[in-house]
């Protein structure tokens, strides 16, 4: 490395490093600030970073009125019901490809591989229709069934069974252990790191769906929170003290999740890379 | 064998029935619905439906409206894909540069708008991009610049939102290619040196190449979801002004969902469709253009 | 002879039981509501009741994003109310599919509907192709906000009367970087006044398109002008019309009763520097018509019952009622006499434009249409289009809708 030069070069890769991170946390900064002020300090220039005078009414119109609970409660269940059938199905499937041999595998494989081409606005449509003629608009059913079987998952959990020593299983065999407790006991905590990614992956996925949710809840009831967030952004147009307030919570939950778990969060993106 | 097919069978089953239901089924459905005129007659019965063969198709074709969604989406992608995977690519080799100081707050930083959600975000962009109290106007008058109208001037609105969606998708992409770089054995770069090669002709003839598949990756990742540009519209601007920022998704969901002409959306569902399928098949073949080492 | 009157006795207390169960058997109404009048029509429901033993009134709260998509699953699965509220631009479209039942014969036996006792232009979006599918509830339409001081700084006395006068006016307050009025390019409820005010319409007598007529064309002249004279803002997203009607950056605007005391809360300090107005003329001074009708279902199974229902909330003194719990303005004209609304000056405004207030055609395809006319009204504020130009291609738009 080239040292005469390395402390200048080091100072512009810094520089141009933290510029580059201000332009990434200044739109979070001005959310959080913005939730805590009332409207005659919004509408304001030059804007005003840190409000002169913080309230809490905000979030207390958020909380009380909009009642942003039930849709906070929505995105939860959904999104921890999603995350965790999909992890069971897909990990199924996934083990089915990997370590078994049977007519029409290939097949079936490509066709799997084949529905990651099929954009979701093409099924959208007739799924909608589907779930409208069961009765399961605007259910709970409705918005984590069709989320459960997903093609990547699928591979993602194939590709980490494939690397699985088969010895274990044959060992597992021969002792005479039934298929599903070979699954249940040996195979599944072994995939632990593959589950821990997967499921990340989904759950952040799941939380912050858009169109499907928007789609299928016809009923506040029912609303996740993009969609209330949404539905915030057109019935109360001029307030972006609430808006962005209901931001926030649609936010940060998930940002707190990747500051806990960002090790598997990074390692999951970086996998998705290497084996595409 | 068959024992064992039979066991592989039941552990696909859940999937495969859930993928028959909600992929496999309704991606037929979604054409023939496209070759009929199913409108809000046929929502309240479905026998109300006729066949109107490839009639939806060539209203398309005719639907100025239609059109301009279509050149607007290319737009967004045609600037927007270079631009997310030069940059991403640039911001991971900072990151991966052994003069960076604090590469965990940095990765950590850089990746949080992408796990953010579009909506909620692009609610808070929207105060951002204002024009008369907007941070980012406030950001270009201390460089000296005008800020435009960015969301009332048809010809800034676009922009704004591929300046959005490269910001919200940057972090993602980043990341992939710093794994990409940590792939590339330092004895090649090594070979290079004593071979006479500079930096910059290190990063050219080296890391370029080598890096061909993940760039290929991430590219194609983002043209395929840039395609399907929805959200930000959908919350920005509602497709405008003057149509400038309406694409090919919001046009769908208009007449599918607000006027319920859902055989028309179809139709243009699968239009959508056939352009990713013809654009993954072009960078596909790019990709096979691709020298590769080692 | 002593079982004889047993007998008696008991056929005559079971024949009681039974007379008195069959009578007690209340008929039950389910009667849809959205938004906020479905918190407060409990109260009106209460009145009804007690007036109407034997009847009993179900409320189903309706959020309106759902509305739309369960009038439809309605039509589909006969799960429909018996009584619903709905707003008058979506009375064409379930109405020519056949989800209401139509009133005709209902109205001619009544001893209190009649179409005369309602304003026309709330009337108008009742019919359907020449046949009735509602009787309007409450009513909203649009009036001149404006500044009494800077007009009168600028020489104004009244409001602005006429279309000059509104130009002229705005053309005296647009100084400073300010501008003269507050409108929006993409609003049909905004533009749309401006059309009628010049005898204008979109559909003919046939139903075909009638927006190359000049009276069609002059009006979107006169209103892109607006915007291209920086008489009025192309773009105000972003803006809180309350601050700048308060600062005297948009000393003008149009919009409802609503705003009257939303001004009050939350720029109080211009109390008393503002009124409203009638829309200023060309050849009308008409204005825009809004707000919901109630239907009978045509599956319901208790029309008589849901007749009696609509009956009961049309009447003007139910009607003031109604005003007084929820805000909402009555469409029976007889309950505009009553003080709380005759004494109040803004109100009598709002009272006096209800006269000559309009909706428009009452189409199925309306939804597109407004669409339609929103975009091609909007190219032509930017100066994208010429407003003949424009109109021609929305006439080209309305022909594939139709």
């Amino acid at each position: 490395m080239k040292r005469a030069k390395s402390v200048p070069l080091a100072l512009v890769i810094n520089l141009l490093l933290v510029i580059g991170l201000v332009c990434m946390a200044a739109p979070f900064a001005w959310m959080l600030s913005t939730s805590f002020k009332g409207t005659k300090d919004i509408f304001r220039y030059p804007p005003q970073w840190i409000p002169s005078r913080p309230t809490l009414d905000n979030y207390t119109k958020l909380f009380r009125t909009v009642n942003i609970a039930r849709p906070f409660a929505n995105t939860v269940i959904t999104a921890v019901s999603i995350t965790a059938l999909s992890l069971l199905v897909c990990s199924m499937a996934g083990y089915a490809f990997a370590k078994f041999d049977f007519p029409g595998k290939d097949v079936l494989f490509m066709g799997v591989l084949g529905t990651l081409m099929v954009p979701g606005q093409i099924t959208m449509i007739p799924v909608f229709l589907l779930l409208k003629k069961l009765g399961l608009l605007n259910s709970y059913a409705g918005l984590v069934l069709p989320g459960i079987a997903s093609a990547f998952g699928i591979f993602f959990m194939r590709q980490f069974i494939v690397t699985l020593p088969n010895e274990l299983l044959e060992a597992a065999r021969i002792d005479g252990a039934g298929e599903f407790f070979t699954f249940n006991r040996i195979v599944l905590p072994l995939c632990k790191p593959a589950l821990a990614t997967l499921g990340i992956l989904n759950f952040t996925g799941s939380w912050n769906n858009f169109l499907w949710p928007l789609i299928i809840s016809t009923d506040e009831s029912m609303y996740t929170l993009p969609v209330a967030v949404a539905s915030l952004a057109g019935q109360y147009a001029t307030e972006y003290g609430l808006q962005m307030a209901g931001s926030v919570v649609v936010i940060m939950p998930i940002v707190i999740f990747f500051m806990l778990a960002q090790q598997w969060f990074m390692e999951g993106i970086a996998m998705t890379g290497m084996k595409g | 064998m068959q024992r064992r097919a039979r066991v592989a069978y039941m552990f696909l089953a859940p999937a495969l029935i859930l993928m028959m239901v909600f992929v496999v089924v309704p991606v037929v459905a979604s054409f023939v619905m496209s070759l009929t005129d199913f409108n809000i007659r046929a929502l309240a019965n479905w026998g109300n439906a006729r066949f109107i063969g490839f009639g939806n198709y060539i209203r398309l074709f005719g639907d100025e409206l239609f059109w301009k969604a279509l050149r607007n989406t290319l737009y967004f992608v045609g600037i927007g894909v270079p631009l997310a995977v030069t940059l991403s690519l640039l911001l991971a080799a900072l990151l991966n540069s052994p003069l960076n100081r604090a590469k965990s707050l940095f990765r950590i930083g850089y990746y949080l708008p992408s796990i953010t959600e579009t909506v909620a975000i692009a609610v808070v962009w929207r105060w951002v991009l204002n024009s008369r109290y907007g941070i980012l106007k406030q950001a270009l008058e201390m460089v000296g610049l005008d800020s435009p109208n960015w969301l009332g001037d048809p010809a800034w609105a676009m922009p704004a939102i591929i300046m959005m969606a490269v910001w919200k998708g940057l972090g993602h992409n980043a990341l992939i290619f710093l794994a990409g770089l940590q792939s590339i054995p330092s004895t090649v770069y090594e070979a290079a040196q004593i071979d006479g090669a500079n930096g910059w002709e290190q990063f050219r003839f080296v890391t370029l190449p080598l890096l061909a598949p993940t760039t290929f990756f991430v590219g194609t990742m983002t043209l395929i979801g840039y395609l399907q540009l929805f959200a930000e519209p959908y919350t920005l601007t509602d497709g405008g002004p003057l149509d400038a920022t309406l694409s090919i998704v919001l046009y769908m969901y208009r007449h599918g969902f607000k006027f319920f002409n859902l055989g028309y959306a179809s139709a243009m569902a699968y239009v959508l469709f056939g352009l990713i399928f013809v654009a993954t098949l072009l960078t596909m073949k790019r990709k096979g253009e691709e020298v590769t080492f080692g | 002879m002593r079982r004889l009157p047993l007998t008696l006795v008991c056929a005559a207390l079971l024949v009681g039981i039974m007379a008195s169960s069959i009578a007690a058997a209340p008929t039950r109404l389910t009667v849809w509501a959205m938004g906020a009048e479905a918190q407060k029509i409990g109260e009106m429901t209460a009145r009804f009741e007690k007036a109407n033993p034997g009847i009993r009134v179900t409320v189903q709260a309706i959020p309106w994003g759902a509305a739309h998509d369960k009038i439809i699953t309605a039509v589909a699965g006969g799960t429909g109310p018996d009584v619903a509220q709905m707003g008058t631009t979506w009375m064409a479209e379930f109405g020519s599919i056949g989800v209401f039942e139509e009133l005709s014969r209902y109205i001619s036996k009544s001893k209190s509907v009649e179409k005369g006792q309602f304003f026309p232009g709330s009337w108008g979006t009742c019919v359907v192709a020449g046949k009735v599918y509602g009787i309007p509830w409450y009513v909203d339409t649009r009036a001149l906000f404006y500044r009494t001081d800077l007009l009168a700084a600028k020489g104004f006395k009244q409001a602005p009367r006429t279309w000059d006068e509104l130009r002229a006016a705005a053309a005296a307050l647009a100084v400073g970087g300010g501008f003269g009025m507050a409108l929006s390019t993409n609003n049909y409820q905004e533009f749309m006044p401006f059309v009628w005010q010049n005898g204008g319409r979109i559909l003919d007598e046939k139903g075909r398109p009638a927006v190359t007529e000049p009276q069609f064309v002059e009006a979107l002249d006169f209103y892109a002008k607006l915007f291209h004279d920086k008489l009025a803002p192309i773009d105000s997203g972003g803006t809180d019309l309350f601050q700048e009607f308060a600062k005297g950056t948009m000393p003008m605007y149009f919009s409802g009763p609503w705003m009257i005391n939303m001004t009050n809360e939350q720029v109080p300090e211009i109390a008393g520097k503002w009124s409203v107005a009638v829309c200023p003329a060309k050849k009308t001074r008409t204005s825009f018509v809004g707000g919901c009708n109630l239907v009978v279902f045509r599956d319901s199974k208790n029309k008589d019952a849901a007749w009696r229902f609509v009956e009961f909330m049309s009447d003007a003194g139910n009607q003031l009622a109604w005003f007084g719990v929820s805000g909402c303005l009555p469409a029976a004209k007889a309950a505009w006499d009553a003080p709380e609304l005759a004494g109040n000056p803004m109100m009598a405004v709002f009272r006096e434009q209800l006269d000559d207030a309009q909706a428009p055609e009452n189409v199925p395809q309306w939804a597109q249409i407004e669409a339609a006319i929103q975009r091609r009204v909007q190219e032509a504020c930017y100066g994208k289009k010429t407003a003949a130009e424009a109109a021609r291609a929305l006439e080209a738009d309305i022909k594939a809708i139709r």
